[in-house]
């Protein structure tokens, strides 16, 4: 059960107001004409989906009927911050001290590991085999 | 181009010559479900429908609309969330929806007229006017237990430190959506959609019987 | 492996019952394996039991981070149906199907298959029309199905309201005879003991922490208790598939929501059949307990906590009381949530990757438990042979980028 701040009635309202819309900041291919069937079905289809610091989008569809962003986790279910649509979020998985106590939560190179902490040579980095 | 803007604008008055018959929303709930009389007992919720009201729905910006209230209100657009502001004789209430959007509520029959007005001093601004009076009634609570009767019936906080008059805010009222506003200390006040009026009136009448319900 | 018998149950009662084999192993991971599974639960196992029984892999570990079956294996309702509007889902839950109906004689463990059928409630007009393109579909793939009226109904479930007063009144349904339920944990239990039997390693509380991969192959799996070497992974891990995905580096089109259910106290045999209506949006069945099991839909948000909102609970027992209003009074006794993946088209991904050798069956949103057995077999035969298996191959995850989607959300309906 989640208690929602709406940045546009600023305050804090019970979770039946509102629904959940998916993920937040999300572009639509700026050149529809010249964009290939893989960045069309990425865009259309491929989602966020991580296990940690995610951003979507809720609409405040019992009250002011705004669309806004909530930077939550999706574990714990914490609600970190609220922001109107338009602005970024200033709490993101990628700030350090994010990183340190949600671990890291994007891979690259097929190396790292989700929820690892990022001090963790063994896990993170290339090992020879 | 601003020209085009305002001759595109079609109005006409939703009140036709000649007084026909109009009914409120809940004419069919009266009818078919009259409240149990007061046989004699102290009744803890009063219910009474403020029928027929003129409800304009204004959306546009607020410097804009702020000036144009004034002008023909005399009421100045309250730009707070939740916020609900009065006239000097409290017949006509103005009240923040969402940040480009404002409900005001005037006596039946004003409306077009006010309409028309506000039409008049928005000029070339960028703004919309809809007449909503058809599409919602008020319904006002008082009584000693009208607050217990909405704790029932609303996960909004109504206790009075977080609800305090001159507040007003959009919320789930039994599963529908209404528009619960506090003018005074003593009344409040639910905008209810037509659709849902049958329907809200019936729950308050139920959730107001163990305390005495006086609807007339 | 100790065969489960009428005869073993009486000479094990003078034993008092204390001398039972363990049903499976606790061995210590080796150091290489022709095949990991990653993910324990009901279809992990099954395509372990598969792959060692029917395609003679049998160097095999199945690697899960809790215990077997802990996740939506043990949360579901259990509901087996083949009811699929297009051909290629038609086909493989019919494939499904077919395997549940010879399932607990395979095993040796009785899985409590009922096939008490389920009714799929209409109750306007589009609703009709949908169900009865839904029938001739089913019917032209063989899948036994068939347009019931009201009173046809009244008569498989007198417990439900076909009154013209109800706020949805029922116009109809369809009814698959063939379908039914199971008992969830036997399925994973029974599908475990197989795997083991064959020789099958199962490691429990073994973590998958990393994917060890090199020029574009699977060379293994990093986990808790060390690496572990094989060049076929196959990823079953229904809600984590995107964690999974993540770790590989690349990405499915999944969304992993709260999926919630409940039961109530125990009754009495009241309801013959599986109930379920889209429209109202809500499902129910009895167990063999006595409980009445009940869901609906999933929580709007992405979620991992395993539990959801309260208004979702109160919409679903809104929905079941709409259709039976005779259980308003009943007490619900318990209510969980489960972790779903679920996929744009309400359709699963059985497909490789771009890293060879690495394999991901996933995206069963609502409704893989029905799939278990077809899901395990088909998975399986793909791994043994390096290609999609015939029925598996339309589950591609490129069908997300040439836009052939197999759109099941009518056929998917509330939650499967």
């Amino acid at each position: 059960m989640f208690y929602i701040f709406c940045p546009y009635c600023k305050e804090h309202r019970e979770e039946e107001e509102f629904h959940a819309r998916g993920q937040a900041h999300l572009m639509r291919p700026a050149d529809p004409d010249n964009t290939t069937d893989e960045e069309w079905g990425d865009y259309l289809f491929f989602r966020n989906n991580p296990r940690g610091i995610h951003h979507e989008m809720w609409v405040h569809s019992v009250g002011c009927r705004k669309f806004f962003n909530i930077t939550r986790n999706t574990v714990t279910y914490e609600i970190l911050e609220t922001y109107p649509m338009g602005e970024q979020p200033t709490i993101t998985a990628d700030i350090p001290s994010v990183r340190h106590e949600q671990g890291v939560q994007a891979a690259d190179g097929g190396w790292q590991t989700v929820g690892a902490r990022p001090e963790s040579k063994a896990l993170n980095e290339e090992t020879s085999s | 181009m601003s020209n085009l803007s305002v001759s595109n604008v079609r109005e006409f008055n939703t009140q036709p010559e000649g007084n026909p018959l109009v009914e409120s929303p809940l004419a069919w709930s009266y009818r078919h479900h009259p409240a149990p009389r007061g046989n004699g007992q102290h009744a803890g919720v009063v219910l009474r429908e403020k029928a027929l009201l003129g409800h304009l729905v204004l959306r546009g910006g607020a410097i804009a609309l702020d000036e144009a209230v004034r002008q023909t209100l005399g009421i100045s657009l309250p730009s707070k969330p939740n916020a609900l502001a009065f006239d000097d004789n409290g017949e006509r209430s103005i009240q923040w929806i969402s940040p480009d959007e404002w409900l005001v509520i005037v006596p039946g029959g004003e409306e077009f007229a006010l309409e028309s007005a506000l039409r008049k001093a928005l000029g070339d601004a960028h703004a919309s006017i809809v007449n909503a009076s058809g599409g919602q009634t008020v319904l006002t609570l008082s009584g000693d237990n009208a607050r217990e009767v909405l704790m029932k019936s609303t996960s909004y906080d109504v206790h009075p430190s977080a609800f305090p008059v001159g507040k007003g805010v959009t919320t789930v009222f039994a599963k529908a959506t209404v528009i619960l506003r506090r003018p005074s200390e003593t009344h409040w006040e639910l905008v209810v959609r037509r659709s849902f009026a049958d329907y809200c009136y019936r729950w308050l009448l139920d959730a107001s019987a163990e305390y005495g319900i006086d609807t007339q | 492996m100790q065969r489960y018998s009428g005869f073993g149950l009486v000479k094990h009662a003078f034993g008092h019952h204390e001398n039972w084999e363990r049903q499976w192993r606790n061995p210590v991971p080796k150091k290489r394996y022709d095949v990991i599974i990653v993910g324990g639960g009901g279809h992990g196992l099954a395509t372990a039991y598969y792959l060692a029984k029917e395609f003679g892999v049998k160097n095999v570990a199945v690697v899960e981070k809790g215990w077997l079956g802990g996740g939506n294996t043990a949360r579901n309702t259990t509901i087996v149906r083949s009811n699929y509007l297009w051909d290629e889902a038609g086909r493989l839950y019919n494939h499904s199907l077919d395997l549940w109906k010879g399932l607990s004689q395979d095993l040796n463990y009785n899985v409590m298959f009922s096939q008490r059928g389920v009714l799929n409630l209409g109750h306007t007009l589009q609703d009709m029309r949908d169900i009865q393109r839904r029938v001739h579909a089913n019917r032209l793939n063989g899948i036994d199905s068939e347009v019931v009226t009201p009173q046809q109904i009244k008569e498989i479930e007198p417990a439900l309201d076909i009154s013209s007063r109800a706020r949805y009144p029922i116009m109809g349904a369809s009814w698959q005879k063939s379908a039914g339920v199971a008992r969830h944990d036997a399925v994973a239990w029974g599908f475990a003991r197989g795997a083991d039997a064959l020789g099958v390693d199962l490691l429990q509380n073994t973590e998958v922490t990393g994917f060890k991969i090199r020029d574009g192959k699977v060379l293994g799996v990093h986990t808790n208790r060390g690496d572990i070497e094989a060049h076929t992974v196959g990823c079953v891990a229904a809600g984590n598939s995107g964690v999974l995905a993540n770790m590989a580096g690349i990405k499915l089109p999944l969304e992993s929501h709260p999926l919630q259910a409940l039961v109530s106290e125990p009754l009495k045999p009241i309801l013959n059949t599986v109930t379920m209506s889209n429209h109202v949006h809500g499902y129910i069945s009895q167990s063999d307990k006595g409980d009445l099991v009940i869901g609906a839909g999933i929580d709007g948000y992405l979620g991992y906590g395993q539990r959801g909102s309260y208004p979702t609970i109160e919409h679903t027992l809104q929905a079941i009381v709409e259709m039976f209003p005779m259980f308003s009074r009943v007490r619900m006794n318990r209510q969980w949530g489960g972790i779903v993946d679920t996929c744009p088209d309400a359709c699963p991904i059985l497909s490789k990757t771009a890293i060879k050798g690495l394999y991901f069956n996933c995206g069963w949103g609502t409704g893989g438990f029905k799939a278990t057995p077809g899901s395990g077999h088909v998975f399986a035969a793909s791994l043994a042979k390096g290609e999609m298996h015939p029925i598996a191959a339309p589950f591609s995850i490129d069908r997300f980028h040439t836009g052939a989607l197999i759109d099941e959300h009518g056929a998917a309906g509330v939650a499967h």
